[in-house]
């Protein structure tokens, strides 16, 4: 049985294949939570859930920057990014290793229970000692986080999945010196043809700009740090969420909640303009076999899924040695946006109060 | 770019009655920005009055003005901004035609006309670049040349060449999208210069324009000039220039959205074609980006609702004692309480009508009677058409190219120069589209259904208007004035208008008309231009009537000079009679050519930002 360590190129290109899945994957939940949030002010005009929107728009835009990155890395490493590849969307509820369990990542609206899911993503565990690969029964259903090669063993989080795929660099760049970034650098994404956002964009060239890059998307989004701002001051995504949670800003002094001292801690600055009923009503995890009954419906979610593959198909092809093609992106995130708001404006016939949702299934993996 | 918390809120009136700033202004437009930014980064205590309702300039802020927008029926330039009638500013759908001998008396500014102009400016922090389109060319080099070069007006007592180290600063902090090769014309060049990020591609519009027209030859006073379709350049964030470079540092880094909180938006144009009257997503340049830097030093102080409402004068130096303003509690209540501003120089920024207003309002006419005098805006000619093919409209900024091919010439001698904008938004100025074609379709065509569906995208997408940008020069009889019997909800005087379009500018009108007619031919498109004489901004000239509209591009009314007998500013933009206050902005320019004037306007603060360090320092 082969180590399931990060040892030989191969491997490290299965492993990043793989972190380019994990920051997809979460892309489509954040999205549709983001655009469940109706454009609405209450009566002295002041925009509702406005934090939530800013929050939700940030780590879209952060993804995104990650999903880039990893490309940017297999690139420099001479493999070939590939998001139209079958099982590459994971179907939903996707799931996310939280030590000896997955927890949950479902497609719905803005609420509570997403924010307790968002909570989860953007604060992974830390495993204890000698418990970073766990062995169980992967839930056949898009397991993220999975140790690529292995049947059945996991990472405790994302986090350490991350730190792996560190150590691996490190590893080979020490085994093989500069003949492992042999890829082209043409093909690397810059900020030049990237719409600006989550940070600089830069090109993974050696060892350095690779190790930069993957700190990068471990610092800003799945890492393990537990520290509450960032270097730039800013506080971190997994406190917005709670002050989202709690229905409070943190203002400065306020301790990290801690659920052992409910009172004595977390957010207790100014309470923020949430309204949880400003939000289309969608259906949890919609599935194309649940629109049978709305012909209208099931043709325009078969429509976004369409476009929606398109567009992974677009980004793979700009990954591949066209990262001018990225100047495109811009117009068909819209057309995403667009035919996500036809869907979720749309009671389902037989379901009231709630509303059609799209279902990211890919063509051809559609479940029964 | 972070707005430092609570910045708005840190100042109270008694705070500041006992502090002595270096500098007080008045206005936290672009002008009031730029120099509270410059001094304040020189460790200079500053001290902003700005007559807005107050609040950090959050995101949430700058999102109640766009909700407000999407929610508002008429979607006229004004429409994000809510009404203050503490600190009112003109508004669309105010406008009605002036009756010889009777002043139109109802909106905040009293017009006497005989011509009604539209002009609107913002009263918001940030300004009316909150609102503006962002287009951001230079002024040609003969434009500060009038009287030498064609026997017009005066000379500007600077030259251009005294400016384009200040035109590139201003370039920097306003962050111009544009490509040097585009912009090299009519006398301009630029070295071994770059912008600080690349020009915006034209759209499909002006793509579909150029085929028709780009060598096409038109004819003026003997002339014949070749016309093509170039691209604007634009104050909006765009694809940073990697050869940029600032202080030995290359490269670019756009500014994006202001907030409070890290927020990912603004740092690219969308395309959104939503720029007047509010970028959805704050990749235009507004002046809350650079308030935000000036905050940021901790210098300086920001009094939002505090309206200034008097400059006092020691009578033996002519020097300014103190301001007097008046801040009010709420938008919704008159009530106020009178506060004083004490510094050792004071700069009213309050744009070219309300800065004159304030001075005259204090009783500071000059003696050669210059404050007030010599108002100008562009006098815009609209003409619009059918385009025989789908072109796309509706998408990118609201313009994105035109011809400046008339910007300059010998026929200045006679008649204005002028420039064409290619509207990206269809017939909206015009007409009011696409509400107008809606209602055409839905009340005379009785559509309904998929066909309204088609017929209104396929008339939209088919929409050309051009927007003719003419010079207008100074002439004394059109001004700024006050008269105790027009008050606001303050009691401050209310500024009086009395403006006509120059003769020399309705040459230019007629021709403009001659020359869309020649552009339209040229591209088989049907021409839907008329003008109704029922509108306000209806003028005739040699038996043929025109609409003529207002640019808000105002400036002329306290005039640079270089003695105190023809000016009320001198080349700093320092009053020639209270040697302790500078006038900055619009209103110090002798001319405005044909560019939109924020540009030059930020560029002579950068200029007069230096005088005042230096003033400060000695």
């Amino acid at each position: 049985m082969s180590s399931p360590k990060i040892t030989t190129v191969p491997k490290l290109y299965d492993y990043l294949h793989h972190a380019m899945q994990i920051e997809h994957a979460t892309i489509p939940p954040y999205l549709l939570a983001l655009y469940s949030i109706r454009p609405e002010a209450d009566a002295n005009d002041k925009p509702k859930n406005a934090d939530a929107i800013q929050v939700l728009r940030v780590i879209v835009v952060e993804e995104m920057l990650h999903l880039t990155l990893a490309a940017n890395i297999l690139n420099a490493v001479g493999g070939k990014p590939d998001l139209a590849a079958p099982g590459f969307v994971p179907l939903y509820p996707a799931s996310l290793p939280d030590g000896e369990n997955d927890f949950k990542v479902d497609l719905q609206p803005f609420s509570p229970a997403a924010i307790e899911t968002f909570l989860k993503i953007e604060r992974p565990g830390k495993a204890p000692e000698g418990k970073k690969l766990i062995s169980r029964h992967r839930d056949r259903r898009s397991a993220l986080g999975i140790c690529p090669g292995e049947v059945d063993l996991h990472y405790y989080s994302i986090g350490e999945f991350y730190d792996e795929v560190r150590r691996g660099i490190l590893y080979l760049s020490d085994k093989l010196g500069t003949k492992l970034f042999c890829g082209n650098t043409n093909w690397q994404a810059t900020g030049k043809y990237y719409y600006s956002g989550g940070g600089e964009l830069f090109a993974v060239t050696n060892l350095d700009t690779a190790v930069a890059a993957i700190d990068l998307i471990i610092q800003q989004g799945e890492g393990s740090d537990p520290s509450m701002y960032t270097q730039e001051g800013e506080l971190a995504h997994d406190f917005r969420f709670e002050q989202l949670k709690f229905g409070r800003y943190y203002k400065e002094g306020d301790p990290p909640y801690d659920p052992a001292n409910p009172d004595g801690t977390g957010p207790k600055g100014g309470v923020i303009n949430l309204d949880w009923n400003a939000v289309f009503p969608l259906k949890k995890n919609a599935k194309l076999s649940g629109y049978a009954n709305a012909p209208d419906l099931h043709e325009a979610a078969v429509a976004f899924n369409h476009v929606y593959a398109d567009f992974l198909k677009f980004l793979t092809e700009a990954y591949n040695g066209k990262p001018e093609l990225l100047l495109k992106a811009v117009p068909r995130m819209f057309e995403l946006r667009n035919k996500i708001n036809q869907l979720i404006r749309n009671p389902i016939p037989g379901m009231p109060g709630v509303n059609a949702a799209p279902t990211f299934e890919m063509p051809g993996e559609e479940c029964e | 770019m972070k707005f430092p918390v609570g910045a708005a809120e840190r100042t109270t009136v008694d705070e500041v009655t006992r502090e002595v700033y270096d500098a007080v202004i008045v206005g936290s437009g672009i002008s009031g920005a730029i120099i509270a930014n410059e001094l304040s980064r020189q460790g200079k205590r500053v001290l902003i009055l700005e007559a807005a309702a107050g609040g950090d300039r959050t995101l949430n802020g700058y999102l109640e003005f766009l909700y407000r927008f999407y929610s508002t029926a008429s979607k006229d330039n004004q429409s994000p901004y809510p009404l203050n009638n503490n600190a009112p500013m003109p508004r669309g759908g105010e406008a009605q035609k002036i009756r010889p001998g009777q002043p139109d008396t109802s909106p905040y500014m009293v017009q006497n006309g005989p011509f009604y102009t539209d002009t609107v400016y913002t009263r918001v922090l940030g300004g009316t670049t909150m609102h503006w389109e962002a287009k951001t060319p230079r002024m040609l080099p003969t434009d500060f040349e009038m009287r030498t070069k064609f026997g017009q007006v005066q000379d500007w007592p600077i030259k251009y060449e005294e400016l384009t180290s200040f035109y590139e600063t201003a370039e920097r902090e306003i962050g111009v999208s544009a490509d040097v090769k585009d912009q090299s014309y009519h006398g301009l060049s630029f070295g071994k210069y770059v912008f600080p990020m690349h020009g915006m591609p034209l759209s499909y519009l002006d793509q579909m324009v150029a085929k028709g027209i780009n060598g096409t030859h038109v004819k003026l006073a003997g002339h014949s000039y070749p016309i093509m379709v170039r691209p604007f350049p634009q104050g909006r964030n765009g694809i940073p220039n990697p050869d940029y470079e600032y202080e030995g540092k290359k490269g670019y880094v756009p500014v994006g959205a202001v907030s409070t909180t890290e927020v990912e938006m603004g740092g690219r144009c969308q395309g959104n074609n939503n720029c007047v009257p509010l970028c959805p997503v704050q990749a235009k340049y507004n002046a809350g980006k650079t308030l935000a830097k000036a905050l940021q030093t901790g210098r300086v102080s920001l009094l939002p609702q505090a309206v200034a409402s008097k400059v006092h004068i020691d009578p033996a130096s002519g020097r300014v004692t103190h301001l007097e303003y008046k801040k009010y509690d709420s938008p919704a209540a008159s009530s106020y309480k009178t506060g004083v501003a004490r510094g050792r120089i004071f700069v009213l920024s309050a744009n070219a009508i309300e800065t004159p207003r304030l001075m005259l309002a204090s009783g500071l006419q000059m003696e050669n009677d210059l404050v007030g005098r010599n108002l100008m805006d562009h006098a815009y000619l609209l003409s619009w058409a059918l385009m025989p093919i789908d072109c796309g409209t509706m998408r990118g900024t609201n313009c994105t190219g035109g011809i400046v091919d008339l910007r300059d010439g010998p026929f200045r001698k006679e008649q204005a120069a002028f420039s064409v904008d290619i509207h990206n938004d269809g017939w909206g100025w015009a007409l009011g589209s696409p509400l107008y074609d809606l209602n055409l379709l839905v009340d005379e065509e009785n559509k309904f259904g998929a066909t309204l569906r088609y017929d209104l995208a396929h008339r939209i997408t088919r929409q050309l208007q051009l927007a003719f940008m003419i010079e207008v020069l100074p002439s004394q009889s059109n001004r700024v004035r006050v008269d105790p019997g027009y008050r606001d909800a303050l009691d401050n005087m209310r500024p009086v208008i009395s403006f006509a379009v120059p003769e020399y500018t309705m040459r230019a009108v007629a021709y403009a008309h001659q020359f869309a007619r020649i552009v339209f031919q040229r591209l088989g498109a049907s021409d839907c231009t008329a003008y109704d004489p029922e509108d306000y901004g209806y003028v005739t000239y040699e038996g043929v009537g025109y609409a003529i509209r207002g640019g808000n591009h105002l400036a002329g009314t306290h005039v640079m000079g270089n003695s105190k007998s023809n000016s009320v500013v001198n080349t700093d933009q320092r009053s020639w009679n209270h040697e302790n206050l500078y006038l900055v902005g619009g209103g110090s320019m002798p001319s405005i050519g044909t560019a939109n004037v924020t540009l030059t306007i930020a560029a002579l603060c950068y200029k007069s930002a230096k005088a005042m360090l230096a003033q400060l320092s000695s």
